[in-house]
Order: structure tokens, then C-alpha cells, then sequence
């Protein structure tokens, strides 16, 4: 029984932060309708980041996060006019360009990244490294607890600003439907502009608790792009309950087949899921999503 | 059927000559030219087995490396645990991921778009897992096979191979109805079907042709290599490069993917033999693909229409394909 809610809770922690990634990643496909496969990248930047910041200032990797989470959404508004310049080439498939070209980014990226700092992986330490909290005789990783409760707030941040917010409901309007929310006066490439930074943004800054949690190699990319589809696809592409349902499901699903089952069966088992959820609820399973 | 007069047009006179000069070859080079030689004709099937699907067909794929790495296994497990000849083997593969496609492709061509690629990288991930975890296959330990010592041997299967699939893309897909079937169901699904094409049928065929040549020339790479792993066949840098070939080169055209392997393998090479084995091989990968896509989205083939004013258009007459007045 102990183990039994050990596994529960480990899963739900990991789950909480799957779902600001989600989030992000939904609205930007719902704006941009691209599905970026560099997902995986940016969480590695983000860790990466972090950790030669706080190699060279010795400032905390947790203090660190609204810097990276502001630099990166700067680098993805400077970044967004290259893309926007992709889906806009006249080709008779211009969508399936984007996404390759996302593919060829994430190759990059992560070339550079295996080049420049080698296989090796690194130990981000925190402040909340090594703490637990006793909760009814459940030892709960202090890092994990933070990391999943600082997600939430940054969700529910997220979420009140695209619903309560003049900016996030002209968001929401270009995600339903560009061409009329361009009719109505709403600056399309405006907005793909601000949604991607704050897209890169948030995922940055998960990176760097994902970082802290597990550790820091070029590689981890790869992994984390699988889970971030995982999320978005089972949650179905722009649903936000759907997101924070499908959170909670990966991190349950990969805790307890690790613990039940052994590691090696962890990705089988989620891309199995994955393609049976795209074969056969493509909207997500909830049922909510585009 | 053939003709006179279509035999004696210069495009029928070069591909013959090319022929010949291609089955003089292993006499001509040295052994370290021919495995070269051999790896491109490997890589010249691969994309064109990927064009029919995501050129001809506009289904982009980034999984299609499950079905090469499928045949690889099959063709290894049938003549490790059965003994069976080689060829034997790779007929059997080929019957079988056929067939597997099949199955596989009914479900997975429900979905279209960034749907279907996040579908078939999903599936070709799955099948790598499978192949880690599973005894038969050697899980992380790889899977050894007789070894066959004989450079010429595989020069000529893939070569044939190779030949195989570019004239099963000529004749099927760039002068037959079917190709023309399958170029609409690419630009417009809904009104294909209108018009009473059966585009599930369709769709499958195209899927299970393609997965068919990629396990095929899965099987002859694992007797060639003679020692495969999950990560080396099943891994998804297989798919990638594929699907860079046919971009680089020239995505829906029939001599698109041909340029693009022979400069993408030749320039891998060569980097391989200058630096190693070295991850800034991805470097270039990612490069090429971003800057393909961003300046010269029909690939290194549009170059000479690009240049048209300066070659009079000649160039570019002799590598475009046939144009053809029925639409």
C-alpha cells in the first residue's frame, strides 16, 4: 500500500508539470497550426541555460526562472518571423513544410547542443535538491512538490489571461478562426508573434525544473518531445481541461509501469497509448480538443 | 508498350547508357568507392520509397524508418532461426511488411496532416521499444547475422533494388492512371472521393508499397552489414534522412530524392571520413533541411528553373519528368 501511493503521488507531481508545457504547446499549434517538434529542444535550452548560470553566478537555478522564462520569450519573438516566413511559402503543402522544418530545427538544436557539451549529464542543484516533506509516512521530493505547485499557478496564470484579458481573447479568436479574427481588426501575425514567445517562454521555464528534477543532457530532448505529443495529443490539440487531464495521465501511466513494470516497458507502453489515442479519439479524450 | 521511336529519345539513350556504366562499376572502382556506391543506391531506394508516400501522395511520414528496420529484422530473424537462403529471406520480408503495412496503415491513414506524422513517429518509436524489450530479437544486445564477404554481391542487390523501386515510381506513379489517382488524393482528399475514387484503397496500396521497398532494402542492409540493432535500423535517424533526401532534392518528383541521396550520403560520408563519427553531422542535417525549406522549397531540382535565363531552359528540360497534357 505504501508503494502503491508512493508511485501515486510520484505520478501525479510529474504530471503537474507536463501540463504548462501542454498548454503552451496547444495554444501555439491552435494559433499557428504547426505542431513544433522542437518542443523537446526548448525544455533542453531552458535546462541548459540554467545550469551555466548558475555554474558562472552561483545565483539559485529556482531564482533564475523569470529571467529564462523572459529570455526565451524573447528569443522565441525574434525568432517567430523565420517560421511565419515558412508557413507562408507558396507550396502546394506549406503546413507539411513547417512541420519539417521544425524537425530540421530540433536536429539542430540538438546537434549543437551534443557538439558543444558532449554526451554527459549534469546535476542542476536547487535550493530544494534533496528535501523531502513527510506527507502521512509519503516521503514527497520538496523539488517535485515546488515544481508541480509553481506550474499550477503558472497555468492558472496562464489560463485567467486567455480568458479574462482583452490580448487573450483576441488569442482565442485567432486560434478559432484567423480569417474572421483578421475581419474583425485582430492582427494575425501580432498575434502568432506573442503566442510563440510566450509559448517558448513557458516551456523554457519548465525545462528548468524538469532539469532539477531528473538531469541535464543534450539528448534529453528527444524524450521530452514524446511526452509533450503524448500530453497534447491524449489531451487533444487547445483544450486546457483536456491538457491537465492528460498530464496527470502521463505521469501516472510512466511511475507506475516503471515501478511495476521495469523502465524499459515506460515508452512502449506511452506510444502504444499515444497511437491508440490518434487511431481512435483524435480529438483528445476528453473529446474537447480541434 | 515500348516503341521505337520512345526508345530512341536522348532521356531513354542516357538511362541506358547509366546503366551500363552502373553494372561496369564494381571492375572499374575500389572496394572502398563500391561500399559508397552501394550505400547511395541503398539511400536512392529508401527515398524514392518515401516519395511515393509523402511526395506523391502529400502524407509526410516520420516513421517510415519503422518499416525499414521491420524488414531488417525479419529478413535476420528468417536466416538466423529458419536458416533460410538469402533471397528466400528477403522475398518473405518483403510479403511480410507488405502485409504488416496493411494492418498497420488502415487505422493509422484515418488521420491526415501533422496528425499522421505524430501517428507513424509514435508507431516507429513503439516498434523500437518493442524490439528492445523483446528475447527473439537480441533486445539492446543486436541481432548478428551469417557474414557474407562480398562487396560485388550487395553492389548488385542494391542496385537492383534500387532500380526496382525508381521504375516501380516511373511506370506506377509518374505515367499511369494510378499515379494520377494518387497525385489527387494529395491535392484535394474530399474531391477525390466525390468523384468516386476509393481513397482508403488507394491510400493503403501507396502505404504498403512503400513500406514494402523500405523493408525490402531493410533486409539486404542487415545481410550486408551483418550485425543490426535497434538504435542502428529501427533508430529515427533512418527516417530523417530520408525524409531530408526527398526535401533536399525535391519532394513529388522522380529525380528529386535520386539527387538528394547521392548529395546528402556523399556529403555524410565525407564527413565521416574527415571528422569521424561526429554529432556535428546533425548540425548539417538540421541546416539543410531549415535552409532548403526556407529558400529553395522545391529543392535542388528547381535550381536549374531558378537559373532558367542563364541555360536556355535545357537543363531543366532534360531532369523534369514528362509533362503530360491529361490532367
Amino acid at each position: 500500500m505504501g508503494l502503491f501511493m508512493q508511485t501515486l503521488i510520484n505520478g501525479i507531481l510529474i504530471g503537474g508539470i507536463f501540463i504548462t508545457i501542454a498548454v503552451g504547446f496547444s495554444i501555439s499549434y491552435g494559433v499557428m497550426h504547426i505542431v513544433d517538434f522542437a518542443v523537446g529542444e526548448w525544455i533542453m535550452l531552458g535546462a541548459f541555460t540554467a545550469f551555466w548560470l548558475n555554474m558562472y553566478t552561483n545565483v539559485d537555478p529556482l531564482l533564475l526562472i523569470p529571467f529564462i522564462a523572459l529570455f526565451f520569450a524573447l528569443i522565441g519573438y525574434l525568432f517567430q518571423p523565420v517560421i511565419q516566413k515558412v508557413v507562408n511559402i507558396k507550396h502546394r503543402s506549406a503546413a507539411m513544410m513547417a512541420l519539417a522544418f521544425t524537425f530540421g530545427l530540433s536536429t539542430l538544436i540538438r546537434g549543437s547542443a551534443l557538439t558543444l557539451w558532449g554526451f554527459n549529464n549534469r546535476n542542476l542543484i536547487t535550493v530544494l535538491s534533496e528535501k523531502n516533506v513527510d506527507l502521512f509516512g509519503i516521503t514527497v521530493p520538496a523539488i517535485r512538490a515546488g515544481a508541480t505547485v509553481f506550474s499550477i499557478l503558472v497555468t492558472a496564470a496562464f489560463a485567467y489571461f486567455l480568458y479574462r484579458t482583452k490580448t487573450g481573447i483576441t488569442i482565442r479568436a485567432a486560434a478559432e478562426n484567423k480569417t474572421v479574427a483578421g475581419l474583425m481588426g485582430i492582427d494575425g501575425h501580432r498575434i502568432s508573434r506573442l503566442v510563440y514567445s510566450i509559448y517558448v517562454g513557458l516551456t523554457a521555464m519548465s525545462g528548468v525544473f524538469i532539469g532539477s528534477i531528473f538531469s541535464v543532457f543534450p539528448d534529453m530532448g528527444l524524450r521530452y518531445t514524446a511526452f509533450a505529443f503524448f500530453v497534447v495529443v491524449a489531451g487533444g490539440m487547445g483544450s486546457f481541461s483536456g491538457a491537465i487531464v492528460a498530464g496527470l495521465m502521463l505521469g501516472l501511466i510512466s511511475s507506475f509501469v516503471s515501478v511495476y513494470m521495469g523502465g524499459a516497458y515506460v515508452f512502449l507502453i506511452l506510444f502504444f497509448i499515444l497511437y491508440l489515442i490518434l487511431v481512435f479519439f483524435p480529438k483528445g479524450i476528453l473529446g474537447k480538443g480541434w | 508498350m515500348l516503341k521505337m521511336k520512345q526508345l530512341t529519345q536522348p532521356r531513354v539513350i542516357i538511362f541506358i547508357l547509366s546503366l551500363i556504366v552502373l553494372c561496369t562499376l564494381p571492375w572499374v572502382v575500389s572496394s572502398f568507392i563500391l561500399r559508397i556506391a552501394t550505400g547511395i543506391m541503398m539511400w536512392i531506394g529508401l527515398a524514392l520509397s518515401w516519395n511515393m508516400l509523402g511526395g506523391y501522395m502529400g502524407y509526410i511520414s516520420f516513421g517510415h524508418g519503422a518499416s525499414f528496420g521491420v524488414g531488417a529484422y525479419i529478413t535476420g530473424l528468417l536466416m538466423m532461426l529458419l536458416h533460410l537462403p538469402f533471397f528466400v529471406a528477403l522475398i518473405i520480408s518483403g510479403v511480410i511488411t507488405y502485409i504488416f503495412a496493411m494492418i498497420v496503415g488502415y487505422p493509422t491513414l484515418r488521420l491526415s496532416g501533422s496528425y499522421f506524422a505524430i501517428g507513424t513517429w509514435a508507431f516507429a518509436e513503439m516498434m523500437r521499444q518493442l524490439v528492445l524489450v523483446l528475447d527473439t530479437t537480441g533486445g539492446p544486445e543486436g541481432l548478428r547475422l551469417p557474414p557474407m564477404l562480398n562487396d560485388n554481391f550487395f553492389y548488385f542487390v542494391m542496385f537492383g533494388l534500387a532500380l526496382l523501386v525508381f521504375l516501380t515510381a516511373y511506370f506506377f506513379f509518374e505515367n499511369s492512371d494510378f499515379g494520377l489517382k494518387v497525385k489527387a488524393v494529395r491535392e484535394e482528399e474530399v474531391a477525390a472521393r466525390t468523384l468516386g475514387l476509393n481513397t482508403t484503397w488507394i491510400k493503403n496500396q501507396v502505404f504498403a508499397l512503400s513500406s514494402m521497398f523500405a523493408g525490402i532494402i531493410g533486409g539486404a542492409f542487415a545481410y550486408w552489414i551483418t550485425y543490426i540493432h535497434p538504435d542502428s535500423v529501427l533508430g529515427p535517424l533512418i527516417a530523417d534522412q530520408m525524409v531530408i533526401m526527398v526535401l533536399l532534392g525535391g519532394i513529388g518528383t522522380l529525380f528529386g530524392p535520386v539527387i538528394g541521396a547521392i548529395v546528402l550520403y556523399v556529403g555524410n560520408q565525407y564527413m565521416l571520413a574527415a571528422w569521424g563519427q561526429s554529432s556535428a553531422y546533425l548540425i548539417i542535417l538540421g541546416l539543410a533541411i531549415c535552409l532548403v525549406i526556407l529558400f529553395l522549397p522545391e529543392g535542388l531540382l528547381s535550381l536549374p528553373r531558378v537559373f532558367k535565363s542563364t541555360t536556355k531552359g535545357a537543363f531543366a528540360r532534360l531532369f523534369s519528368p514528362p509533362r503530360k497534357t491529361r490532367i
